[in-house]
């Protein structure tokens, strides 16, 4: 088996408002390995974004993290000082987040920034700074470099801002990126180029690659696993193949019916009811409201992680009494 | 440069605002009849000759404005001094109690703001909100009237009016002390009211970009706390508050005309007030020209310094 990079156990990150705690991440599970490409999918809400920046420790306020574990190489990131994961940050995590026009800073040069996250992290002379940041423009297919590193990111498009955003994220060659759903802000056009950008640098570099995202499309293209998260909980952990073809868990087969597909007469379906309230959880498995399913049991306890075949993993009870549709191929 | 000609019809249209107003303020001629009952009529016309107000509004106007353009401001209606010779003097220490004032209030605004906004709803934080709601509320010449009985009155540390010590009588040894001595209560004041604004608008903007994804993506980064909150955040939340600079700048030549009159302090501030009270037109119009040219001013220094400020703005 590979290498384990990043094991996150019971991670718990609740963000202390007014109206009440709100527990976006509550008792999440998951690892990546070395080198491989892990979706993290679910729908808006369901805590996706949050449990990379616990992994980052850059929950903002008022959120916290409150309990769990989270190792990178099996050391605990958690029990490090701010200082020290300054250090970690962008030289060993990296993350590239959804909206390219806001996670540049709009009054500095596009050079600026690239030689402050180098700078942050070794002692770099102006020049050199100068001919690294070329390079890394190069690298994520920047056209006439030396002119445009000198330019704000006001002056790049949308697809050109994301590849700067994703420049700084490997300015220090991570060996772990989250990509926060890299492509939703952009042009579909756009959108096949920055994956096609992303998958060859993950190659190149021997990264592990984390890829947020609520597109199943993308998931299939790129990912090995899937970590399939509902309102703050993994409802199911499985290699991409099997997570298609034989989904263990109600919300999976309902996410994957919910993909619209030319090849198919149906009308589109669509997963009832909404994502809960995470300040007041339904209890026990939080998807049970929603389920076709649910029993008794479900509304009780919340269901744990449950091996049901090497890699495949699912929090539901009834697992073993139903049957689910999957993916069937696309002659249905 | 086309701004600088957007100014010409600007400092024209509001001189003729400023002109007409006073006219329907009063007539100063009859103030004077006011004050002195056994005046007789010839005197009072051949005043009204002298001044030039007994021709008609427009044509006063345009004789005005051909005497300003040759920065001629006209006579006073009190005394008959030369308008020059009353505001001349009283520019500088106006500009002085202002610009210390404002550099003060600056100074200190962005790191309290900077680090109240850090954490927000802490207690510090809700310590200098509501000091700095108290500053934006209180009306001045009452807290200048308290540090006066406060600190000049009973304590006797500081003077209570004044630029400086009159008849040989000095402050803290020297003049230059003495002059120190007798900015500190005037300038308190100015700084409070202007340190409470720049705190709350500094405060808010930190706020909104602290929260934003590119502060994140800089943590994410790896970017030092320092380095996030100081060249970050702060470069990008400090715009509004220079804007706010510009307006206090063109402000600031009028002085504060409360806090001046507050302190007898000799600058514009309290010699418009005295002339307005006085129905002084042609002084009235002087000061109200000088405001309007350095506001005017002001505002177009600012506009440069945006460009710098926010590449976003510059014309390309």
């Amino acid at each position: 088996m590979t290498e384990t990079l990043l094991k996150v156990e019971g991670l718990k990150t609740y963000f202390y408002t007014e109206a009440g705690i709100v527990k976006a991440v509550d008792g999440v599970s998951f690892d990546v390995r070395k080198g491989e490409t892990l979706g993290l999918v679910g729908e808006s809400g369901s805590g996706k974004t949050v449990t990379s920046l616990s992994v980052l420790r850059i929950v903002p306020k008022p959120g916290r993290i409150v309990e769990g574990k989270i190792e990178l190489k099996g050391e605990n990131l958690l029990a490090k000082s701010e200082k020290e994961m300054q250090s970690i940050r962008g030289r060993e995590i990296a993350m590239i987040f959804q909206d390219p026009s806001s996670s540049l800073v709009p009054v500095y040069t596009v050079e600026t920034q690239l030689r402050d996250v180098l700078s942050a992290h070794e002692k770099i002379s102006k020049d050199d700074a100068h001919k690294k940041i070329l390079d890394l423009m190069n690298l994520v297919g920047i056209p006439e470099a030396e002119i445009r590193m000198r330019e704000f990111p006001h002056q790049f498009s949308g697809g050109m801002k994301q590849r700067v955003a994703i420049a700084r994220a490997l300015a220090l060659e991570p060996e772990l990126l989250f990509a926060d759903e890299p492509t939703t802000a952009l042009d579909v056009t756009i959108q096949a180029q920055v994956l096609d950008l992303l998958e060859d640098l993950k190659k190149k570099m021997g990264m592990s690659l984390v890829m947020i995202t609520h597109d199943m499309g993308i998931i299939a293209k790129m990912t090995s696993r899937v970590v399939v998260m509902y309102a703050g909980n993994v409802a199911e952990i499985a290699k991409t193949d099997d997570l298609y073809y034989r989904p263990r868990h109600p919300y999976t087969a309902l996410l994957l019916a919910a993909v619209p597909r030319l090849d198919r007469k149906k009308t589109l379906s669509i997963i009832p009811g909404n994502i809960p309230n995470l300040i007041e959880p339904p209890s026990g498995c939080r998807f049970h409201p929603r389920c076709e399913f649910a029993t008794k049991k479900c509304e009780e306890a919340p269901p744990v992680l449950e091996e049901v075949e090497p890699d495949h993993f699912v929090a539901c009870y009834e697992w073993k009494n139903i049957t689910l549709k999957g993916e069937t191929g696309k002659n249905d | 440069m086309r701004r600088l000609l957007y100014m010409i019809p600007v400092a024209i249209g509001i001189s003729i605002i400023a002109f007409l107003t006073m006219y329907a303020a009063g007539d100063p001629i009859a103030l004077i009849k006011a004050g002195k009952p056994n005046i007789n009529e010839a005197t009072l016309s051949g005043l009204r000759t002298y001044y030039g107000l007994d021709k008609p509004i427009p044509l006063q106007y345009v004789n005005w404005l051909m005497n300003i353009l040759q920065l001629n401001f006209g006579k006073s209606l009190y005394g008959g001094l030369p308008v020059n010779q009353i505001i001349g003097p009283r520019i500088w220490p106006t500009i002085e109690l202002q610009i210390v004032s404002l550099l003060i209030a600056f100074a200190v605004s962005i790191p309290i703001a900077v680090q109240s906004a850090r954490k927000p709803y802490s207690k510090q934080d809700v310590a200098v909100t509501s000091f700095s709601l108290f500053g934006v509320s209180m009306p001045t010449f009452w807290f200048g009237l308290i540090l006066i009985i406060v600190f000049s009155f009973t304590l006797g540390w500081f003077p209570s009016a004044g630029s400086q010590g009159v008849a040989g009588f000095v402050w803290w040894g020297n003049s230059f002390f003495d002059q120190i001595a007798h900015l500190i209560l005037p300038v308190a004041v100015l700084v409070y009211v202007s340190l409470a604004q720049n705190i709350r608008l500094i405060r808010a903007n930190m706020l909104e970009v602290l929260r934003s994804d590119y502060i994140l993506a800089a943590r994410a980064s790896g970017l030092s706390e320092r380095k996030v909150v100081y060249s970050y955040a702060l470069r990008n939340a400090i715009t509004p508050a220079i804007t706010f600079l510009g307006i206090a700048l063109g402000g600031m030549i009028a002085g504060a005309p409360m806090t001046e009159y507050v302190f007898s302090w000799p600058g514009l501030g309290r010699q418009y007030v005295t002339s307005t009270l006085n129905l002084d037109f042609p002084t009235i119009m002087g000061i109200t020209m000088i405001i309007t040219v350095m506001t005017l001013i002001a505002n177009l220094i600012m506009d440069v310094l945006y460009v710098y400020i926010d590449p976003r703005v510059r014309i390309r």
